[in-house]
């Protein structure tokens, strides 16, 4: 027999990746290290979220509007049809709003993630940025876009119900915990797609389903009683209601939800660095 | 020529090389290679990837591989200027490269001390989108030159690539001489440490040649180190002292630059005597 045919090929790239033996002081390192490089590559950051938020809006006469334009035609349309059926629900706008809004910076975060990586080949193959950089200039400009929709749906929304209440103090800290939540997962999705390809498409089927199965378009309340634990299984439900609570029903969050959402948040953004750093010196062979 | 002998590294002794501590070396390179598998030949996809997982099976088809840097060990002191030849192919760039950090080393150990400019490709990081003056920031900041350093700087950029007037067009609209010579002017803007150069640099116009001749002159003497790359022998044996062949990813010869040079033709004239060796 061909001793070529018989030798097998080590197969070295795993993904997930094989778990590493525990050396804290390896990820102190890194950790230490991005501080540092992140800092020095902070205006890099400023400047692709700046630059992309103008490349977006120069040239169309509405600009800003345009962003606001398209939940506000969908958020009108299903209150429309839904407050038909879920007469129950008051201000029925707003907590639509509530929910959708930080629902689609989620999926437009992690729709911009997945390709952030293959999308900046030239980049990547010439220069040397810290790969992070770019999963954090597109977080943060979803970010921006959803700071400014909010307020501005906000306002948009008084005749409807929205009123502010001392809870909205609690916003700053849940859209904190939200948004690591939000980068965790873009991380891991963006080392994924630089790796297969095939995870960008999937990405936003699995948004799609993932949407319809967070209770944003309708209370949990408005589901069997003795279903409703199912929606504990879904790791967005917890942000989301969030949300609603600080935004829709203007109390505090109870401390307990918010624990578990924050728990959460933290171990999402730790596996999804953890993924993206162990993965990163490999990208750059895979453009 | 056989290929032990090719492997053969022999160590220039200058002074600044002998004596100094480890500390003053801007590089060090310690037995670095570096690995290119091409994935083109073979479609890696998640359902590819679930299957081999579930059969338990290799990888089916062998992944192609080249070795673009072998066993490569290289100190590089400060104050060294640096030449490296060798055909195409031979590892040259990529090793520019891996000094960029652009490519991690498979194996061995890279140190590269101090700020890094690198000369090897003009204009990336270039948005075509945004004006002249939003690119000049947005590179700047990437070579790390902050906003505010930057700011100082914009004048002599647009005195020195004299495309003022367009400073606010997108840089979409740009000729392509124009754009070189933006992205030569911030490249070169920088103070760096240790300085790559990727081949000669075709910039626009004569005139801008000759300006675009000063302005390198004026970095080269503001760098610590700088290290070469380049065909065209004249110029290396004029502005670098110490010479690097490289052959197929591996150091062939390394000391002062006119005896490499002159190893290197004289190796490419018995190669291949009928061509004149450039």
């Amino acid at each position: 027999m061909d001793a070529r045919t018989t030798a097998r090929v080590p197969h070295e790239e795993y993904f997930p990746p094989p778990p590493e033996p525990r050396r804290p002081n390896v990820w102190m390192t890194r950790l230490r290290d991005d501080r540092r490089e992140l800092a020095r590559f902070w205006p890099v950051i400023q400047n692709m979220v700046v630059q992309d938020l103008r490349v977006r809006y120069q040239r169309s006469v509405l600009g800003f509007v345009w962003t606001l334009l398209n939940p506000l035609l969908m958020m009108a349309t299903l209150s429309m049809v839904f407050s038909q059926i879920l007469n129950s629900v008051e201000n029925y706008p707003v907590f639509l709003f509530a929910g959708m809004v930080p629902w689609s910076f989620l999926s437009t975060s992690l729709n911009e993630c997945a390709v952030c990586i293959i999308q900046n080949e030239g980049l990547i193959r010439k220069i040397y940025l810290p790969k992070l950089v770019f999963p954090l200039a597109r977080v943060l400009t979803a970010l921006v876009t959803f700071l400014l929709s909010m307020a501005a749906m906000f306002l948009l929304l008084w005749p409807m119900g929205a009123r502010p209440s001392w809870s909205l103090l609690a916003l700053p800290l849940v859209i904190v915990v939200f948004t690591a939540f939000v980068l965790g997962l873009g991380l891991l999705i963006a080392t994924a797609n630089t790796f297969y390809r095939d995870c960008g498409h999937l990405v936003s089927v699995f948004l799609q389903a993932w949407y319809f199965l967070t209770p944003i378009l309708m209370p949990i309340t408005q589901f069997r009683a003795e279903a409703q634990w199912r929606f504990g299984l879904n790791p967005a439900y917890y942000f989301i209601e969030l949300f609603h609570e600080v935004l829709y029903a203007g109390r505090w969050p109870g401390i307990g939800l918010f624990l578990t959402a924050a728990a959460i948040a933290a171990a999402t953004l730790g596996v999804g660095y953890a993924v993206f750093k162990s993965q990163e010196d490999k990208m750059v062979f895979r453009l | 020529m056989p290929y032990s002998s090719l492997k053969k590294t022999r160590w220039f002794s200058g002074s600044d090389s002998r004596g100094s501590s480890s500390s003053a070396a801007l590089v060090e390179l310690e037995d670095v290679s570096l690995r290119f598998v091409n994935y083109a030949d073979k479609q890696y996809s998640l359902k590819r990837a679930a299957l081999d997982l579930v059969l338990r099976r290799d990888a089916p088809v062998a992944k192609s591989e080249f070795w673009a840097l072998r066993n490569l060990s290289l100190r590089i002191p400060k104050g060294s200027r640096i030449g490296i030849v060798g055909g195409n192919g031979a590892g040259k760039s990529t090793l520019l490269r891996l000094l960029a950090r652009i490519y991690p080393p498979t194996s061995g150990r890279v140190a590269v001390r101090g700020a890094v400019a690198p000369l090897i490709e003009m204009g990336a990081g270039f948005n075509m989108e945004l004006s002249g003056v939003d690119n000049i920031y947005l590179n700047g900041a990437m070579l790390g030159i902050g906003p505010r350093e930057m700011r100082a700087r914009i004048d002599r950029i647009h005195e020195f690539t004299g495309l003022r007037e367009f400073a606010e067009m997108p840089l979409k609209y740009y000729s392509s001489g124009m754009y070189l010579r933006l992205a030569f002017a911030i490249a070169t803007e920088v103070d760096p440490d240790i300085l790559l150069i990727d081949e000669s640099l075709g910039v626009g116009d004569a005139a801008f040649v000759a300006k675009a001749k000063d302005r390198l002159r004026g970095l080269l003497d503001r760098s610590n180190a700088v290290i070469l790359v380049s065909h065209d022998m004249a110029s290396l044996r004029e502005l670098c002292t110490r010479g690097l062949w490289m052959r197929q990813g591996q150091l062939v010869a390394d000391g002062p630059i006119d005896t490499v040079i002159d190893e290197y033709l004289a190796w490419q004239a018995a190669l291949e005597p009928p061509r004149e060796a450039s």
